[in-house]
C-alpha cells in the first residue's frame, strides 16, 4: 500500500478517524492511506520531531490492524507464518514490520508498520478470513475487525512514561516494561491495550482503545501531557524518529 | 489501594476487576432438574470461610478463579479457569418441552 500527500481536509470518500474534527480544528495536513486518511503533520516537521521525541501523541487509527481469537487461533497463525511471542502480554516484530502481539493464550493482535505497507495485516484481511468463515468450526479461530472496533493512538518520547503515571496504574518505565510487553489495564479509567515498540531510541506506546472512547482519551491525555509539552504529532514525525535507527 | 493478582496479567488496582460470582461445578445436564438448574444458575452459598469465586479482569476481559476468605477478605490464590475447565463439554441436543 502506498501513501500519497495532500493537503488538509482529508480527501472525500475516505475513512476517517474518529478524530477527525480534532485533527482539522489543529489545522492537520492529511496524508492518504489506502482507503483512509492519516494525520501527516500539524505543524512544520522539524519541530514535530523534536516535540515527539520529548512527547507527542499520535493518532494511528486509520492504520490497518486485526486480530483473531480461539484455541486454534495459536496454531492457525504459525500455519500462516506468523512468529508469535512466547508468553501472553508480548509482541514480536515479523519481517515486513507488522506486530504480532499475544493478549492471552488464545487471543492475538496484528497491527501494520507506520507505513501501513505490511503485507501480513493486508493480505490477511481478505483472503484468510474468508477461509476461516469455511472452515470447520473445531478449528476454533475466530477473526475480530479490530480496526473497526478499536482506535490506535501513539504516545512517543523521553517523558512518556512519566506522563502516563498520571493516568495509569501500571510503571511503564523502560526498566519495568521493557520493549515488547504489552499492559491490558485502565488508563484514565478507560480499559486499554497498551504496547510499547519504540521509535529506534525514542520511547513509544501505542495504545488501543473501544473507538467510541477514543475522543475522551484523547483530551485526557493531551491534558496530562501538558505540563511536559507535550502536543499532537502527525505520523511523518514518527517515521522520521523511526528511520533515526 | 487494594490489589488482585490476575492470573494473565499480574497485580492490578480492585477497580479493574468485576465480581462474577460464585464458582459451582457444573451439574450433569442430562440428570439434572430444572430446580436444581436454577439453584446451580441464580443461588448463593454466601458461606463465611474460604469460597472459590469467579472475577473478570476488564481490560482484558479475561475470566479467571480466585479462592477469597470471606470473612477476613483475604485472597488465597487466583488461578486460570483452565485449571478446572480443561475439556469441552457437548450438551446433547434433546427435543425438550418448551412449554
Amino acid at each position: 500500500m502506498t501513501h500519497v500527500n495532500s493537503s488538509q481536509p482529508a480527501m472525500q470518500n475516505q475513512r476517517r478517524s474518529p478524530l477527525y474534527r480534532r485533527h482539522t480544528e489543529l489545522k492537520a495536513e492529511f496524508e492518504s492511506l489506502g482507503d483512509a486518511s492519516l494525520v501527516s503533520r500539524y505543524g512544520e516537521l522539524a519541530a514535530e520531531i523534536e516535540s515527539a521525541a520529548q512527547l507527542g501523541l499520535a493518532d494511528l487509527s486509520a492504520l490497518p490492524r486485526i486480530g483473531f481469537k480461539g484455541a486454534g487461533a495459536p496454531q492457525w497463525a504459525i500455519s500462516q507464518g506468523i512468529k508469535l511471542p512466547e508468553s501472553p502480554n508480548h509482541s514480536v516484530v515479523q519481517d515486513d514490520g507488522a506486530l504480532v502481539g499475544k493478549l492471552s493464550h488464545q487471543e492475538l493482535l496484528i497491527l501494520s508498520d507506520l507505513a501501513g505497507s505490511s503485507a501480513l495485516v493486508n493480505s490477511l484481511e481478505p483472503v484468510q478470513i474468508e477461509s476461516l468463515k469455511q472452515s470447520e468450526p473445531a478449528a476454533q479461530t475466530y477473526h475480530l475487525p479490530r480496526a473497526h472496533s478499536h482506535s490506535c493512538l501513539a504516545v512517543t518520547g523521553t517523558a512518556a512514561a512519566e506522563m502516563f503515571s498520571k493516568v495509569c496504574g501500571v510503571d511503564l518505565r523502560s526498566h519495568k516494561f521493557a520493549q515488547g510487553q504489552i499492559a491490558q489495564t485502565s488508563l484514565a479509567k478507560i480499559n486499554a491495550v497498551i504496547v510499547r515498540h519504540d521509535l529506534a531510541e525514542t520511547p513509544c506506546f501505542y495504545v488501543l482503545s473501544d473507538i467510541s472512547t477514543v475522543e475522551f482519551l484523547w483530551d485526557c491525555l493531551l491534558d496530562a501531557m501538558q505540563e511536559y509539552a507535550g502536543v499532537p504529532v502527525g505520523v511523518a514525525a514518527l517515521r522520521s524518529l523511526a528511520a533515526r535507527g | 489501594m487494594k490489589l488482585l493478582t490476575c492470573p494473565l496479567n499480574g497485580p492490578r488496582n480492585i477497580s479493574e476487576f468485576t465480581y462474577g460470582g460464585e464458582y459451582h461445578p457444573m451439574p450433569d445436564p442430562n440428570k439434572t432438574d430444572p430446580r436444581q438448574w436454577a439453584e446451580h444458575v441464580f443461588f448463593h452459598d454466601n458461606e463465611a470461610g474460604i469460597v472459590t469465586e469467579w472475577w473478570c479482569h476488564s481490560a482484558s476481559s479475561f475470566w479467571f478463579l480466585a479462592e477469597r476468605n470471606t470473612i477476613t477478605d483475604q485472597v488465597i490464590r487466583t488461578f486460570e479457569a483452565s485449571e478446572l475447565f480443561n475439556q469441552r463439554v457437548d450438551f446433547a441436543a434433546e427435543s425438550g418441552d418448551n412449554s
